[in-house]
């Protein structure tokens, strides 16, 4: 009788820590961002200003490494805590995918997980700074 | 005559889209990158005023000094540690109001600071200069004023001229100039203090920074009220390192005077630095934007 609770116990143990490595571990990937068609084609009038290159790092080291880590691969300290993959903004398939406007609008306005910047970074130079330098990632 | 104002309306009209091509050719300059991360730099302040409607929350605390070495830590579990904790609201691009509590003769400070300049990257203006004042009442049991007590005892007054300039990427430095005023001090204590002070920022990662500071009480016999200057305050010195995130600023310092509103430190502080009266202080900020 003890024999096999143990062994349907033992069974069940194991079937459960086998189950446990098929659970998916990894983040839920946020939908289709769905941006405004004025943004889309919004022009980056400080496109290739090279003035802006170590402000922009200095803006994204402060408002965004924190989630987005060094490199924009989404391993900053505080992404462990995020409900929703960061996302990997070096990823060259990503950037070519997505116009400066794009990047502009998820990247200021934001959505749930990702702040509004509008109040942080006030300055429309410096929106486009910080733009400037994440195409700087691009791999 | 038609033909007279005619002509008189091409030349105006000419000279206005002169100008107006002129305006295009030189664009405006604008304000230089962040002179510095905060507004406040260890024990003072800088000409930095965060954007309008933000909500600073700033939380100061100075340990006690470090003469015990090991008995108390360093003075880090010394009884006798200030506190102060504030508010700062932005109304303006470049107008600030605050007010705080101190433990330290439970000081209920309020503060305004107005960036008259700031500095240009082209050097149109080459420096930034801001006001920075504060009314501290004194919120101590009456008692401690003695016998012919009045409420305006409390009150004491700071004003400040900071004079800034962003040299490079990296570095930023201040002067300043203070004025203190205090309605009642012991009988050999002026009521009055003349102090300059020199402080600067020197940045070596994106969000990290060495700080350091130097303010000097000045003995000016003009403004004595005494042969003498009895107990006069000594300079404070501080060097601290800060660390900035999007909402945060982080000051973790070593610094002489133990007061945390300006002028206290400028009127009483007896701490030595030469003769190693340091003590261990940081400061926590956080922002919200509205």
């Amino acid at each position: 009788m003890n024999n096999r609770f143990f062994s349907v116990a033992a069974l069940l143990i194991g079937t459960l820590m086998l189950m446990a490595f098929m659970v998916p571990q990894e983040k839920k990937k946020g939908g289709p961002w769905e941006i405004p068609q004025e943004y889309v084609t919004m022009e980056n009038t400080y496109k290739d200003d090279a003035s802006l290159e170590k402000y922009g790092k200095q803006l994204y080291m402060k408002h965004c490494r924190s989630c987005h880590g060094n490199t924009g691969e989404g391993d900053g300290p505080k992404a462990r805590n995020l409900e929703y993959d960061p996302g990997n903004l070096a990823d060259a398939a990503w950037q070519d995918g997505v116009s400066d406007g794009e990047l502009y609008y998820m990247s200021i306005i934001g959505r749930d997980e990702m702040p509004n910047y509008e109040s942080k970074i006030v300055d429309e130079e410096e929106r486009w700074a910080v733009i400037n330098y994440l195409r700087t990632l691009k791999k | 005559m038609k033909r007279y104002l005619l002509s008189i309306a091409l030349i105006v009209s000419s000279f206005t889209l002169a100008i107006g091509q002129n305006e295009e050719a030189k664009p405006k300059d604008k304000p230089v990158w962040a002179p510095f991360e905060s507004g406040y730099l260890i024990d003072n302040q800088t000409t930095v005023i965060q954007s309008p409607k933000t909500l600073e929350y700033i939380i100061q605390h100075k340990f006690g000094t470090m003469d015990n070495g090991f008995s108390d830590l360093f003075g880090l579990y010394a009884p006798g540690a200030n506190i102060r904790m504030g508010l700062n609201y932005s109304i303006l691009k470049n107008l600030q109001i605050g007010y705080g509590i101190t433990r330290l003769n439970m000081y209920n400070d309020f503060s305004v600071k107005y960036t008259i300049f700031e500095q240009t990257r082209r050097n149109t203006i080459p420096v930034a200069v801001a006001v920075y004042a504060n009314m501290g009442v004194d919120g101590r049991n009456k008692e401690v004023y003695g016998l012919d007590y009045k409420g305006s005892d409390r009150f004491s007054y700071f004003t400040q001229l900071i004079v800034g300039r962003r040299v490079n990427d990296w570095l930023s430095l201040q002067v300043n100039a203070s004025f203190t005023h205090y309605n009642k001090t012991d009988s050999l204590i002026d009521h009055d203090k003349i102090s300059v002070g020199f402080n600067g920022r020197a940045r070596f990662s994106p969000q990290s920074s060495i700080l350091f500071q130097y303010d000097i009480p000045l003995k000016i016999q003009g403004i004595a009220e005494h042969r003498e200057f009895t107990n006069p305050s000594k300079p404070n010195l501080g060097v601290g390192w800060e660390i900035r995130t999007s909402t945060h600023a982080f000051h973790i310092y070593v610094s002489t005077a133990d007061g945390i509103v300006p002028q206290h430190n400028a009127m009483f502080n007896q701490n030595d630095w030469t003769k190693g009266d340091l003590m261990f202080g940081f400061s926590i900020t956080r922002l919200w934007s509205f």
